[in-house]
């Protein structure tokens, strides 16, 4: 495969969500069938490496789910090269940003 | 019954209307394509394609009712009223019903739709099992109406770049034929077609194609793209 | 005839053409993966702000009063179930099950249908318990 290849962004989509997927149930089995978290089980949830781990890897695993959906939109609707470009790299910025975000306050939580 | 036909005369109007007709059914007539040649009796301006009226042709592929169809095979007990008549959607109106099918018939040419075997003509025919010959069923019977095509959303916005469910299955008839020896190439050709990415040859096949995928692509060998 | 092809007008009244259920299925799948996209920033700040104090972890939980928190509610809801199920669905596909019509045509209804379910009950509970207080 080439680096941007379109079969390499079907196969990341597919990965990325399966990963989405497998945190989601475990999320979801967790809420069902324990108590609803009080707040200083979340917290500690959060600030313990294994609790943090979790929760990036779902941001980030949907950053880049949500990377290649984007791009099959734009990719769809527009046609201007330029424009093409603004707006990819407008979604990226904001992906990679909201993805920074996560870790410096997980990161804060830990500290 | 009454009928609502999309209007076109491109000599005459600047922009399509819809017309509507009041019309009286035979006695035998049973398909829209009956109803629609007494419209002409009544207004012999009203222009559509038609030849075998019995669903094998695809001339009088037309949107029935929002529904793409075949007007010949189109019961007219089945259709509500007003019936209304458009062209199929997204291609270029020539004139009331008729529309200019060239796109398609070329995306049709540029899968290679015949048979390529350089072996020997043998004696009689070149032979297929039974099996390798139910492989075409569901495939060849495909008589090219565009129907299918001109109700896909993806085909209307980027029917330059995405050949559309009819031609694609006829890309895979061939594929499929076991006769067919060219199978490798014709898979090759169709990774480039179909893919976004199709790069021009000259151009570096390890820069990012994100920005080259265009109109009339040609491209590289899809080992170079796997690599 | 090609003179006037730059021209010629095309038939693409969307609201004139009737779209088969997978459509549905298919552009629900599309615009809910871009609200979604659109609601991530704020999915990192809601999870800055719950683990930021006890009472802001508790308003998060909580539908708010106002029945615009209730519709915003219920529209990121609706957009995570679709894109869920039809998700879901893509990926089955992609397995081979139930690509055929009569199945495709039945698991596009379920996830149309079942969305929309879980967008009302979220947008009931939400202005039920903002009703009642």
């Amino acid at each position: 495969m080439r680096v941007f290849s379109g079969q390499r962004a079907w196969l990341l989509q597919r990965v990325s969500v399966l990963l989405v997927l497998v945190l989601l149930a475990v999320g979801g089995l967790r809420l069902l069938f324990w108590p609803a978290p009080s707040y200083e089980d979340w917290r500690s949830f959060a600030s313990s490496a294994h609790g943090a781990v979790l929760i990036v890897l779902f941001f980030g695993a949907v950053a880049l789910h949500a990377w290649v959906g984007a791009r099959d939109v734009v990719l769809d609707y527009l046609q201007h090269r330029a424009v093409r470009f603004a707006v990819l790299l407008l979604v990226a910025t904001m992906l990679v940003a909201v993805t920074l975000r996560v870790l410096f306050v997980l990161g804060g939580q830990i500290a | 019954m009454k009928l609502r036909i999309y209007r076109f005369d491109p000599d005459t109007d600047s922009r399509p209307r819809m017309q509507d007709f009041d019309v009286q059914p035979g006695p035998t007539d049973r398909m829209l394509l009956d109803l629609l040649m007494r419209v002409r009796q009544v207004d012999d301006s009203v222009s559509f394609r038609r030849s075998c009226r019995e669903g094998v042709c695809g001339s009088d592929a037309m949107n029935i009712n929002g529904r793409n169809g075949l007007a010949c095979i189109q019961p007219l007990a089945s259709l509500k009223e007003p019936v209304v008549l458009r062209p199929l959607p997204g291609f270029p109106v020539v004139r009331d019903l008729i529309v200019d099918m060239t796109q398609f018939f070329k995306q049709y040419h540029s899968i290679k739709p015949y048979l390529v075997n350089n072996d020997p003509a043998p004696e009689r025919e070149r032979l297929q099992t039974p099996e390798d010959r139910e492989e075409l069923n569901g495939l060849y019977e495909c008589i090219l109406c565009a129907c299918c095509s001109t109700s896909c959303p993806s085909y209307w916005w980027n029917s330059d770049r995405y050949l559309g469910p009819a031609i694609l299955l006829q890309a895979y008839r061939w594929l499929a034929d076991s006769r067919d020896e060219m199978t490798g190439e014709r898979l090759d050709q169709l990774f480039i077609t179909t893919s976004r990415e199709g790069l021009n040859a000259d151009e570096d096949p390890l820069a990012g194609s994100l920005f080259r995928a265009s109109p009339g692509v040609v491209g590289l060998p899809v080992r170079e793209f796997a690599g | 005839m090609t003179r006037q092809r730059d021209t010629a007008p095309k038939f693409l009244n969307l609201f004139e053409i009737r779209f088969p259920v997978g459509a549905i299925a298919s552009i629900g799948h599309r615009i809910s993966g871009v609200l979604l996209i659109l609601a991530l920033p704020l999915a990192a700040q809601a999870l800055e702000r719950s683990l930021h104090s006890e009472a802001e972890f508790r308003a998060l939980l909580a539908m708010r009063a106002s029945p615009w928190a209730s519709i915003a509610t219920a529209v990121v809801a609706w957009a995570i179930a679709h894109h869920l199920l039809a998700g879901i669905r893509h990926l089955l596909m992609d397995l081979g099950v139930g690509h055929r019509l009569a199945a495709a045509r039945a698991s596009a209804w379920f996830v149309n249908v079942a969305a929309l379910a879980v967008a009302i009950a979220i947008l009931a509970a939400g202005l039920w318990s903002g009703g009642a207080r």
